[in-house]
Order: structure tokens, then C-alpha cells, then sequence
């Protein structure tokens, strides 16, 4: 048990050190790096982490006689809170939103510091000693308080009052509703039964589970299955196709949706909104495949309003590309990404 | 490819100039057992295992041949529409190394150490300001470590890493040189170094490349272009940490291989190469307070504010840039990118930011924009095209995969046009609820146009309505006499040009046509840029997303009342917990 805990202290230290070297630009921010398509799930391990840090931080001090009180305790965790998501979520959160995580971070504190009534006269105490001033210390501090409140509480309401031009916060929606059909290049595409022509087996069929078969593996790095490389020069069918689609990507889209398809090409700096990112599992490997076609054919000017058709840059591709030009480069996208399509079913 | 002969022909005669040029220049260059100052003899590294190389070939095939091409000759079908295009590897020259000019790059399959592996740090953080992206968070070390076994194996085919009968190493020591203070007296020292080194020839006066910039190629006959040291970001050789003057004391020591940009181990001492890399590093954009601008993680550019705040003042607004009131204005990093929305599409673009700041007073409102162009271009003769026109008729060109026709063998050969930038504002966005706005390329329709004011380098200034992407200008002609150009001049690669408008308002002004800025409003903005050198023109272009202009309002006067009304509050407040306490623990209840 002692040796669990102090693992945790070690754990719950170590964390520490780096966010507040983070904070104060000593440690360089990108020491634990977020990986692509996980963060949410990375910061929320992180998070836990810091608890059982934590816990066992509290454990060994409690062990060593300096016990943190439960008050400060309580204080420092909601502190943390706020600092982890100021500092450590990347890209960054708005303040509103921030402050929502605060409240809710706030109410959770005050349920567990209050989850029994011993401790929450624990809680209470120190800010009680303060309110009665018996010590000399505790008088010091009521008289500080007095005055510093005051002060402080009327600086923030200057500050909020104060003109301020900060961007505002405009939330789009990245995936609106299809439309039943697309018309493209004069012929009409129903969106519920067209397929991929290009998406085919040995046979010339149809068939997904050929294809699924050869996109490249799941994992760092993404690579293609040893024995299916679309340079190979005696490749027919759907491989074939697959290099035609990323050469059509590398002169047309990389650009923006870069050359690791994760939305960080030369010209995405840019731009707002930033180009997709197909790595991401909340891109195309949760769209059918004739949504991609929609928007490839369409472009940013193609969109419903909530998708802020007038800010993308996204190009209507029919002005650029072929009907096949674009299901090859769709081919190409899900492979070099290694998700699936989703199907109707 | 050279004819071999001609290329030894041509080593020669370089290097005798080269001798001429050290011994004429009757400068005694610094050397410790023969070699340059800071300079360490260096062992070939151990070839890479053969599983290495096969595991190398997978990673190859699927990240890297779209762009470097089957044979690594950087010709894949990516390379046509980029400049710089992407490296040809057989020859085994590389750009950023710890090695002496000529000499092959540090690399090690075993040893990915920083400042040990050029390579593997270039594959790690990318190539900034070019298309080769940081592939560290994509690729395990141990791939990007492959995939470098393959690649100086099998691509490189005219030179060996591990021959040593070909072959040196001449370690520039970087982690034992102790970077030197960046002290006045030291940049002083630079600044004068760099015209004495005739770095200012290619990289011009101020260090915006403007220098020489039109006859410089690299080594496959490409031109190329003199870095601008005052976006360091963009420095190849930055590692994602622009700031740090350790990249640009690296990149002057050793030269850029392929490039016309030499070492100066030969012939600087280290204390002087410090002196210049301090120097450098100083030019590059800094805050308001001297500080590195924050670089954004995501896209080793600076991070960008979407607002651009205008601050109002009294009277006249100065021309004068030394004037106080433009050195407060807060000053905005405008990104842009190439249109590549519709044809033509700019796949090169060399204006990549440009600088806004703002103040208006009652009746104008007044943009200074600076932005770095290495030429100024003004168009030779009359202009084959009507300025309304939006769909010139510029052919795009295909991408073919050679190296002859190519976007990057054209690039300074274009027909010269005017430089130029536009503002382009929503008409009628109060009406508009947010966050709807006009279509950033020329608006929506005739329903909900855009006001474009468009500055260019023949010196006028008109103004437009857009109603559409493929929809010409419609020229308002009796709006010019309202707005006034205030200042377009362009100094040693830098445009400076402040445009100013009337404010408008909806009583008095054409309220379908004309932009009305109302103070404390957050107004869309949008701005567009063309460089004449590069066949900009019409919609070849480069623009940013939405911007917002915020003229700031003057402080209420509530702003100061209201805080210390509270503050009063707060104080009796207090004072009716401390009394309540005080008669609770006394027994008393209130």
C-alpha cells in the first residue's frame, strides 16, 4: 500500500513540476505531446493521473506529519483545474467555456469536501478562525480580507466593463445534414444508393471488404500492408486507382489538408475554418462516402448556412476535378487514412 | 541532368574562384588544425541494417514518394505545383546540416540525438516555409529513422554516406559554442558585419531578401529566393523554435547546400558569427514589448488574433508613421494563403502575412498595411485586362511531372503586373444576424455584396462591388473622391500603404453599396494581396479568412463609477457578516 501511494506522490509530483514548467515557459509546452486523434482521451488519462498523484501526495504527507487541511485541499484542486485547462488543452478553449468546466469543477469540489458533516466543519474552520480573529495572525488576515476584497472585486468589474474587442465566438457546424441528391456535372447523384465506381475487386465488383483489406494499418505512423503498394507498377484495380487518387491529391488538396491528410498543409495557417482533418476519427471515418463526394463536390460555398459557407475556403471541386477524379481522390483519402466508410447499414 | 563532365568543369572553376576570392579578400581565416573555427573532424557513421532499409522503403511509399517521386529525383506528382519543390535527393544535397559547406548531412540510423542527426531533426520538425511538414507525432521515432536508412541508401545515388574515400565530416561543435550574449554593442557589431560580408547583397538592406532576388538558382537551375530574417518562423532550418539564435548561427556556419547561400567558417571568426546571428535574430517580428511573438504549435506560425481594433483619435489622423498615435496602435498579423478556391488558383504564393493597424477619428477610418515583397512591381505597359475583371483568362497550367514547364522553372519569369491589396468589407452586415456574412471571395450575390477597396502599385485606388465570386467588379466610380491614399511607398522589400475611407453612416451614404462602420462593431474584413512578380493577378491572388475591424470606443464614463459603487458594497457587506458572526458567537440572533 505505502509503496502504491508513494508512486502516486512520485506520479502526483512529477505532474506538477511539468505543468507548472509549462506555465512558466520553463519546460517547453510540447514536452508530453498530444497525439493526433486522441487528445480528448489523452487529457482525460492525464487528468486521472494527476488524482492518483494527488491521492497519494495527500497519503504521504498525511504519513508525514504535514498533513494539507482538507480547506486547502479543496482550493488546490479546483486552482488545478483551472490552470490544467488554461494551459495544458490544446488548441485552446474560449474562457466561457472555461468557465463552465470551473463551475461544474466548483460544485464537484463542494460535494466532496462536504460529503460528510465532519468534513465540511473541516472545510468551514479556517475561514471561520478568520471571521472571529482570535489569534494575532487571524487578525492580520481579517483586516487584509477587508480590504483586498473590496479592492479586488471592483478591479474585476472595472476590467469587465472596460471596452474590450475579443474575437467572438462563432461555433459552426462541421458536419450538417446532406441533401437527398447532388447534381454534378449535369448528372444527379442520390446520396443514398451511389457508390464508389472505383471501389472494386479483382472482379471489377463492388466490394468493400476487398478494399478494407488493403488500406494501410491502424496506428502510429499509418503504413501501407507490405505486400499492397499502390507504386507497384503491375497493380490493377483498386490499388491502381489509389495512387491516381493521391496523385490528385498531392496537386490539388495537400495544400491545405496536408500531406498527412491531418489539416496542416502550407496554405492552412491561414484559414478559418481550419481545413478538416482526416486522421481525426470525427472526420470522414464517421461519413458515408457520398457525404465526401457531396462536399468534394460542392466545396465550402455548397454548404447549408450552419456550416459558414461564406468563411471556407474549401474549393467546389466540380469546377476543378472530374465526377472520377473525385471518387478516385475519396478512394485515395480512405486509404491513406486507414478508416472504413460507413455504410447505410 | 548536368552532363558529368561539365559539372567537374564547373567544380573546378568554383573552386579557383573560390581561391581567388579568399586570397584577393587578403583576409586570414581563423583555423585550428586546418579547419575552421568551431569545427571538429567527424566519423562516417555505420550503414544502416538492411531491415532497416526495407522498413524504410514501407514508410517511403506511403508518406514520402507523393512529393520526392519514385526515385527520389523530387519529382513526384506533388512536386509541379510547389516552389521550393521538393528535394531531389540523388545528388545527396542537403540544406540544413552541422557539416562543412559541401559535405554530406549528419546521419545516423542508431543515433537520433539532436544536433548529432541533421536529417532525423529535419524529418522531426519539417522544413518551415515549405511543404515538407514535422512528421515527429506521425511517425515513431523509429520510422522516421527508416525511412532516412532508405532514403541515403538507395535515393542517393551519386555520393556514398559511408565511403570514406569520398566522404569527410567536418562537425560544426554547436553544443559546445556557447551562444554569446545578445547584447547592444553585439548586434551592433553584427549589423556591421553583415555589410561587410556582402550578406546584404542577396538578403538587401533591411534583411527583407529583396537583395539580388531575381538571378539566384540553386543547383538544379530553380531560382530560389534570399530568406527574409524578419519572419523567422519561416527559416528552414528553425526546428520549430524560430527564436532561437543557435539555428541561425548553424545555418551561417556551415552554408545552405545547393543554394547560393555559402559558409562563413572560413572566413568569420565564432565570436563574429554570434555577433551576426544576434543580429539576425533580432530583425525577426517581435510584440509590441520586444518579446517573441507566440508561435502557434499546430501551425509553426505566429498565433493570430481574428480582431483588429481601431483606435479613435482627435482630429486629423497622422500620415506620419513615427507619429505616437500609429506606434500605440495595437499592430495585427494578418495570415494569407494562396486562392486556391477557384481558377486560377495561386499554389505559389509569396505574400504569406501582411501587418494591419487602424484609427479613425468621426468621419474616416484609415488602414496602414505593410507587408514583406521582395520586388516592388509596377506593370509595364497597359494591362490586358479591364481592373473589374475578376475571371481573367489565365490559363492554369497542368501539373506535368518533369522539371521543364514547370510552376517552379517559371517562377520569376512571369509577365510583370501591378502589386496590389484590397480590403474587402460586408455591405449591409447589421442585417446579415451573425455570424452570417457575405462570401469572403467577393460576396453572396446583389442581395448581399461586399465593398472592396483595392490599392495597386501604379498608384491607384478604387473602389468596388462585389456581388459574387464569378461576377466582375462593378466599378463605384464617384466613391474615389471620398477616399484618400494617405501613403504607398515601398523601401528595401517592404510596402507601406495607408488607405483612408470615410466611415460612413446610414443617412448620408449609399448604405447598398458602402460599408458603415459603427463604433464597438465587430465588422467582417477580409484582405486581399497580389504580387506582380508572381503573375498575380485578378483572382491569382492571396487572401485571408475573416478578420474583424473593431473600431474601439471612447471609455464610458460608467466604467469608472460602477466598480467603485460595488467596491462601497462589498465593504458594508462585510461589514454585516463580521457583525452577524460577532452577535452569533455572543448569543444574540439578529
Amino acid at each position: 500500500m505505502k509503496a502504491l501511494m508513494s508512486l502516486g506522490a512520485l506520479i502526483g509530483v512529477a505532474g506538477l513540476l511539468l505543468l507548472g514548467g509549462m506555465i512558466f515557459d520553463v519546460v517547453p509546452s510540447n514536452t508530453v505531446r498530444l497525439v493526433e486523434g486522441y487528445m480528448p482521451i489523452q487529457l482525460l488519462l492525464e487528468v486521472a493521473c494527476f488524482v492518483i498523484g494527488f491521492t497519494g501526495l495527500s497519503y504521504m504527507m498525511n504519513a508525514m506529519g504535514m498533513a494539507l487541511p482538507r480547506f486547502w485541499q479543496g482550493i488546490g484542486f479546483w486552482v488545478f483545474l483551472m490552470l490544467y485547462l488554461k494551459f495544458r488543452v490544446y488548441p485552446p478553449i474560449p474562457f466561457s467555456v472555461r468557465a463552465m468546466y470551473g463551475t461544474v469543477g466548483l460544485v464537484t469540489v463542494f460535494m466532496w469536501i462536504s460529503a460528510n458533516e465532519e468534513d465540511w466543519n473541516k472545510f468551514k474552520q479556517p475561514i471561520l478562525n478568520v471571521l472571529d480573529a482570535q489569534t494575532g495572525m487571524n487578525r492580520l488576515l481579517r483586516y487584509a480580507y477587508l480590504v483586498l476584497i473590496p479592492i479586488l472585486v471592483g478591479g474585476f468589474s472595472y476590467n469587465a466593463m472596460m471596452p474590450k474587442s475579443e474575437e467572438p465566438i462563432e461555433l459552426r457546424t462541421v458536419h450538417p445534414a446532406p441533401p437527398a441528391s447532388t447534381k454534378v456535372h449535369g448528372k444527379t447523384y442520390t446520396l443514398q444508393t451511389s457508390q464508389n465506381p472505383y471501389r472494386v475487386n479483382p472482379e471489377g465488383k463492388y466490394d468493400q471488404e476487398f478494399s478494407n483489406a488493403n488500406i494501410v494499418e491502424q496506428g502510429m505512423g499509418r503504413l501501407m500492408k507490405p505486400n499492397a503498394n499502390p507504386w507497384d507498377d503491375k497493380n490493377q484495380g483498386y490499388l491502381k486507382y489509389v495512387r491516381e487518387g493521391g496523385e490528385i491529391f498531392f496537386q490539388n488538396c495537400h495544400f491545405c489538408h496536408g500531406d498527412n491528410l491531418n489539416g496542416r498543409g502550407l496554405h492552412a495557417f491561414a484559414f478559418n475554418p481550419i481545413p478538416a482533418n482526416f486522421t481525426d476519427p470525427g472526420t470522414i471515418a464517421q461519413l458515408q462516402e457520398t457525404f465526401i463526394f457531396w462536399r468534394v463536390a460542392k466545396g465550402g460555398i455548397g454548404l447549408p448556412n450552419e456550416g459558414f459557407p461564406w468563411a471556407s475556403v474549401m474549393p467546389p471541386w466540380e469546377q476543378h476535378l472530374t465526377v472520377d477524379e473525385i471518387w478516385k481522390v475519396i478512394l485515395f483519402e480512405y486509404w491513406h487514412t486507414g478508416y472504413y466508410p460507413r455504410t447505410w447499414d | 541532368m548536368m552532363d558529368s563532365m561539365t559539372q567537374k568543369a564547373g567544380i573546378v572553376a568554383a573552386a579557383a574562384f573560390g581561391v581567388i576570392l579568399v586570397s584577393s579578400a587578403g583576409y586570414s581565416p581563423v583555423f585550428s588544425q586546418g579547419l575552421p573555427e568551431g569545427f571538429k573532424k567527424g566519423e562516417l557513421a555505420p550503414e544502416p541494417s538492411a531491415d532497416m532499409i526495407e522498413a524504410g522503403k514501407r514508410v517511403y511509399f506511403t508518406k514520402c514518394v507523393w512529393c520526392h517521386g519514385v526515385d527520389g529525383a523530387g519529382d513526384g506528382p506533388g512536386a509541379d505545383r510547389l516552389w521550393p519543390r521538393p528535394r531531389n535527393f540523388n545528388q545527396g544535397t542537403f540544406k540544413i546540416r552541422h557539416t562543412a559547406s559541401g559535405e554530406l548531412p549528419l546521419f545516423d540510423a542508431k543515433k537520433p540525438i539532436p544536433g548529432q542527426n541533421d536529417l532525423f531533426e529535419t524529418v522531426t520538425h519539417g522544413l518551415p516555409g515549405s511543404a515538407m511538414p514535422p512528421w515527429e507525432g506521425i511517425l515513431t521515432e523509429e520510422q522516421r529513422l527508416q525511412v532516412l536508412a532508405f532514403v541515403t541508401t538507395q535515393l542517393v545515388k551519386d555520393r556514398k554516406f559511408t565511403d570514406k574515400q569520398s566522404e569527410s565530416q567536418t562537425v560544426l561543435q554547436l553544443a559546445e559554442l556557447k551562444p554569446k550574449p545578445a547584447t547592444d554593442e553585439s548586434r551592433k557589431r553584427g549589423s556591421e558585419l553583415i555589410v561587410e560580408k556582402k550578406c546584404v547583397e542577396c538578403h538587401g538592406m533591411e534583411g527583407r531578401g529583396d537583395g539580388n532576388a531575381f538571378n539566384l538558382k540553386d543547383d538544379w537551375g530553380f531560382s530560389i529566393q534570399p530568406a527574409n530574417w524578419h519572419k523567422c518562423w519561416n527559416f528552414r532550418g528553425s526546428r520549430q523554435d524560430p527564436y532561437n539564435v543557435s539555428n541561425i548561427f548553424r545555418t551561417f556556419s556551415t552554408g545552405v547546400n545547393g543554394t547560393p547561400m555559402p559558409s562563413f567558417a572560413d572566413n568569420t571568426t565564432v565570436d563574429e558569427r554570434w555577433d551576426i546571428a544576434n543580429f539576425v535574430n533580432s530583425l525577426c517580428e517581435r510584440d509590441a514589448l520586444g518579446n517573441p511573438l507566440p508561435i502557434d504549435p499546430l501551425t509553426d506560425k505566429p498565433k493570430i488574433n481574428f480582431v483588429i481594433p481601431s483606435d479613435p483619435v482627435e482630429g486629423e489622423i497622422p500620415t506620419d508613421l513615427e507619429n505616437e498615435a500609429w506606434k500605440k496602435a495595437p499592430k495585427r498579423y494578418v495570415a494569407m494563403g494562396g486562392q486556391i478556391t477557384h481558377k486560377p488558383r495561386n499554389f505559389v504564393n509569396r505574400l504569406d502575412d501582411i501587418w494591419v493597424r487602424s484609427l479613425y477619428n468621426d468621419k474616416y477610418i484609415v488602414y496602414l498595411l505593410e507587408w514583406d515583397d521582395r520586388t516592388k512591381s509596377v506593370a509595364e505597359g497597359k494591362l490586358p485586362w479591364a481592373p473589374t475583371q475578376v475571371n481573367i483568362d489565365v490559363k492554369e497550367q497542368d501539373p506535368k511531372t518533369g522539371e521543364e514547364g514547370s510552376i517552379a522553372a517559371q517562377q520569376n519569369n512571369y509577365a510583370v503586373y501591378n502589386d496590389a491589396i484590397a480590403i474587402e468589407t460586408a455591405v449591409k452586415w447589421k442585417e446579415l444576424p451573425a455570424p452570417i456574412k457575405p462570401r469572403y471571395l467577393f460576396g453572396t450575390n446583389d442581395q448581399f455584396p461586399v465593398d472592396i477597396v483595392k490599392w495597386e502599385a501604379d498608384g491607384s485606388l478604387r473602389a468596388f462591388k462585389g456581388t459574387g465570386w464569378d461576377k466582375d467588379f462593378e466599378e463605384r466610380d464617384n466613391y474615389e473622391e471620398a477616399m484618400k491614399l494617405l501613403k504607398a511607398e515601398w523601401v528595401n522589400g517592404r510596402w507601406y500603404v495607408m488607405i483612408q475611407r470615410p466611415v460612413g453612416n446610414k443617412k448620408d451614404q449609399d448604405y447598398d453599396e458602402d460599408t458603415f462602420f459603427e463604433v464597438g462593431q465587430y465588422i467582417p474584413t477580409v484582405f486581399f494581396a497580389w504580387d506582380g512578380h508572381n503573375g498575380d493577378a485578378g483572382r491569382k491572388m492571396a487572401v485571408s479568412a475573416f478578420y474583424y475591424t473593431f473600431m474601439n470606443p471612447p471609455v464610458p464614463q460608467e466604467t469608472y463609477i460602477y466598480p467603485v459603487v460595488i467596491a462601497v458594497g462589498v465593504v458594508l457587506l462585510e461589514g454585516w457578516v463580521l457583525t452577524r458572526r460577532a452577535n452569533k458567537k455572543k448569543g444574540k440572533t439578529l
